[in-house]
């Protein structure tokens, strides 16, 4: 009896070890590497390095939180980079077009207003095409990622739109208390999709239809409405970064953010997130953003060539998700 | 004659202690159609795993077409001319029936110096075949075109394809719809003209005497004896299949009480799946769905569920019509449904004990859409307590836990959302004899508390215990309504099968 019992009491700290050493892993791993990178990269370990790799990460990790709960609910969309694309040449073009009439804080205001209807309104696309003709997401995302730059293309005419009021720049580019803005709307969507995913019965319901979408189902859970919902949510979030990034680049064109796609998928698998869904945490995509950014900010400093960034790069997407699966079973 | 002979001398089967075939002696005379008949675990599985190879034999002798045979694998059964046909079909639904029929040994031409598919033998080689067996399917049509029934009978083709002498043909019917089975039966008989033996299992009682010669019945086991099907009769095969046990007494239980009816189903069909289904539930009753697989019972309940559309008839909650009834409009009404596949349909296996809890009282549980886990944790509590699910931490992954306790947690997850009416199908399936009792006792507990309960099950032992109500379906009707306490489980089992009283 008592043996059984200190059986039972081992594998349970056992098992608790695992998830904590799963928990933490990306944690452990990122914090090795800051102190690695502190060590060894010159100038790393400065303020202004600091929100520099801050300002870089937050354009593309603002969309990773949405991509993160699309992944959870067993979806991916490829379209993200375009949609910024397309964002900011909206806000652009409505600046351009508006601002001599209802001056330039309405336009470039309707022009976000605009931008976010139209990434929301591609989320409720995307998902009523998986719902009404069972296309894959994976489809719909990859046509949108011709269509929506082919669209931000037609806007511009092919030449970037630099019709944008002079305070514009702030947005992306400016400081307030010293910290770069975007960080401020990175930090915002953080907290906002963290407690939604974990706090609300929306978000446990996305992990319930992405883990198991009939069982989810047969609980009275609408399965499309929260599968178009987390990818409306995302539409909305690249509105956002296209605004933060036309403001930086100070123009709207056609060809910003091209493959951020993949460095958001990126983000969110490295921070945990599983593509067969189910499971991921918002924090995890925090991390995964961070490191991605780190190290990327890190080669440079240390000089390695942009083309052994892209091998490293590959190398730890793989690597974290290679961790995660033998973490997983090692947990079993 | 012995080519297609099969004798068996002592042949048996043990899995550690557990018997699962006793030492069996007998000659299947070659060109007949051979049944077996047998219930659930009774060893007919067995035997036909024995013949096919797949399973070797603890003890006997086997001797085939008159040559002594011992298989070590699928393949030497194959090569002494014994084939199955397996209840699922293994055809490609995209390639064609040619192609189908001749997969993995496709006939080889060279063209220009290179060997090429020789696609004009493959279809003349398949159509002299199916024209040979009285067919008329094109060859070249792709195999997803065709009728579950014909789709079966291209199986069989398949199989003889190979020109064996011993067919073993398992539960070949059992998708099959009435007219699609004399297709298959046509095929039946004309192999047996041909000589070929068939060894056939079903579970219909009616198919028995259309096409087989003996019947062999299996108990527990044990071979109880071979008739020929001419000096037989059902009730002979039944008595042969219970024996003593037909006459087993219920287990004493509560007093069934009967109030009001709740759920009121008229008419309820859906073409090709069930066909006017009309039922009462009342108020703290358990009603038992009894019936084979593939009767139609789980269709029928998940339509009234919600889950699956039907074509006609009408749904009452409290005698108010429910139009158009969708799941949450019925979860809304009260009504719940546990799935008879937990596994696929029943948890999200990735996620904790908690959250499966929670899933179908999401909404309920939630202030203005947030969730609280402090909240939650008396309505998991008390699942856990009440339903004695063993779990170390509500924190761990489902998968982690035992069948019976996953079954349990997929009952806690719809008490959470305080039903009314729960459809409880196959809860007892796949797991072990004590969980089965608490499963049942939780039934009997929940329907004292007023809980009107349907409850589906393929052991109609089960439902004599722990229903007070039974309706029999079958081919996807209502065939009979039975109380336990007025039927033995040897005529329950004959209604399932035959959908007659004895």
């Amino acid at each position: 009896m008592s043996d059984t019992a200190h059986r039972v009491a081992w594998t349970k700290q056992r098992r608790v070890g695992t998830t904590m050493l799963k928990i933490y892993t990306m944690e452990a791993i990122l914090l090795v590497i800051v102190v690695v990178l502190v060590v060894f990269a010159p100038g790393f370990a400065t303020l202004g390095n600091f929100f520099n790799v801050l300002r870089t990460v937050s354009m593309l990790g603002i969309i990773a939180f949405g991509m993160t709960a699309v992944i959870i609910a067993g979806e991916i969309d490829l379209s993200v980079g375009a949609a910024v694309a397309l964002a900011g040449c909206v806000v652009a073009w409505f600046s351009g077009a508006l601002s001599p009439r209802i001056g330039s804080v309405a336009a470039v205001a309707l022009g976000v207003l605009v931008a976010m209807a139209i990434g929301f309104l591609t989320g409720v696309f995307t998902g009523s095409m998986r719902r009404w003709f069972n296309v894959p997401t994976f489809i719909t995302t990859l046509a949108l990622f011709t269509a929506l730059r082919g669209a931000a293309n037609l806007i511009t005419g092919g030449f970037p739109l630099t019709d944008l009021p002079d305070w514009f720049g702030f947005l992306g580019a400016g400081d307030l208390v010293g910290v770069p803005f975007p960080v401020y709307v990175f930090l915002t969507v953080f907290v906002l999709m963290h407690v939604l995913m974990k706090f609300t019965s929306f978000g446990r319901a996305v992990y319930a239809v992405g883990g198991n979408a009939e069982a989810a189902r047969l609980s009275g859970i609408d399965v499309f409405f929260v599968k178009t919902m987390t990818l409306a949510i995302t539409g909305v979030l690249t509105a956002v970064t296209g605004t933060l990034i036309a403001s930086q680049i100070g123009s709207g064109t056609g060809n910003t953010a091209t493959g951020m796609e993949l460095d958001v998928i990126a983000a969110t698998i490295i921070g945990g997130t599983s593509l067969f869904g189910g499971k991921g945490r918002v924090w995890g995509t925090l991390l995964g953003v961070l490191l991605l950014g780190c190290i990327t900010n890190g080669m440079t400093l240390l000089d390695v060539s942009e083309y052994w960034q892209y091998v490293v790069r590959g190398a730890i997407i793989l690597g974290a998700v290679l961790l995660n699966q033998v973490l997983e079973s090692a947990g079993r | 004659m012995t080519q297609g002979a099969i004798e068996l001398d002592g042949v048996a089967k043990a899995y550690g202690p557990t018997l699962a075939l006793a030492p069996f002696t007998h000659r299947f005379e070659p060109g007949r159609v051979h049944a077996l008949m047998g219930k659930n675990g009774s060893g007919k599985s067995t035997l036909i795993k024995i013949l096919a190879g797949a399973v070797k034999p603890t003890l006997g002798r086997m001797t085939i077409s008159g040559r002594p045979a011992t298989f070590d694998s699928p393949v030497d059964a194959f090569k002494a001319g014994i084939v199955t046909v397996h209840q699922e079909l293994s055809l490609v639904p995209v390639l064609s029936v040619g192609e189908n029929i001749y997969l993995g040994r496709l006939p080889h031409r060279r063209v220009l110096g290179r060997s090429v598919v020789d696609w004009p033998r493959v279809h003349a080689d398949a159509t002299r075949l199916l024209h040979g067996m009285g067919l008329d399917i094109d060859s070249k049509a792709p195999v997803g075109s065709l009728s579950v029934g014909q789709q079966q009978v291209v199986e069989i083709v398949k199989a003889m394809s190979f020109e064996p002498a011993i067919l073993l043909l398992d539960e070949p019917t059992s998708a099959l719809a009435s007219r699609e089975v004399e297709l298959l039966f046509d095929l039946v008989r004309r192999l047996r003209s041909g000589g070929v033996t068939m060894i056939y299992i079903t579970h219909r009682m009616n198919e028995l005497f259309e096409i087989a010669d003996t019947c062999t019945v299996l108990r527990d086991g044990r071979a109880v004896g071979t008739t020929a099907m001419a000096a037989t009769t059902p009730d002979g095969i039944v008595d042969m299949m219970f024996g003593d046990i037909a006459r087993a007494v219920r287990p004493p239980r509560r007093a069934a009480t009967r109030g009001a009816p709740v759920l009121t189903v008229r008419g309820l069909t859906r073409a090709g799946a069930f066909a006017d289904v009309s039922f009462d539930l009342h108020r703290g009753e358990v009603l038992g769905f009894a019936g084979l697989l593939g009767a139609g019972r789980t269709e029928v309940l998940r339509a009234v569920f919600g889950a699956d559309p039907f074509d006609t008839g009408t749904i009452a909650v409290d005698g108010n019509e429910v139009r158009h009834p969708s799941l949450r409009r019925m979860k809304a009404l009260g009504v719940g449904y546990t799935p008879e596949n937990r596994k696929e349909a029943g948890l999200v296996q990735v996620r904790s004990v908690h959250d499966n809890l929670c899933l179908a009282s999401l909404g309920r549980i939630a202030r203005h859409g947030f969730i609280n886990r402090a909240r939650e944790k008396p309505f998991v509590d008390r699942q856990i307590e009440g339903l004695a699910i063993k779990v170390p931490d509500a924190q761990l992954p489902v998968s982690s836990l035992s069948g019976g306790n996953q079954q349990k947690i997929v009952i806690g997850n719809w008490l959470n959302t305080r039903p009314r009416i729960m459809f409880f199908d196959e809860p007892s399936r796949g797991i072990d004899v004590q969980a089965k009792q608490q499963i049942f006792d939780i039934m009997w507990r929940e329907a004292a508390g007023g809980l009107s309960s349907v409850f589906v099950s393929s052991e109609p032992e089960e439902l004599l215990e722990v229903a007070d109500r039974i309706v029999v379906m079958r081919l996807g009707r209502i065939v009979a309504e039975v109380l336990p306490s007025a039927v033995t489980l040897a005529e329950l089992y004959r209604l399932c099968m035959e959908g007659r009283p004895s």
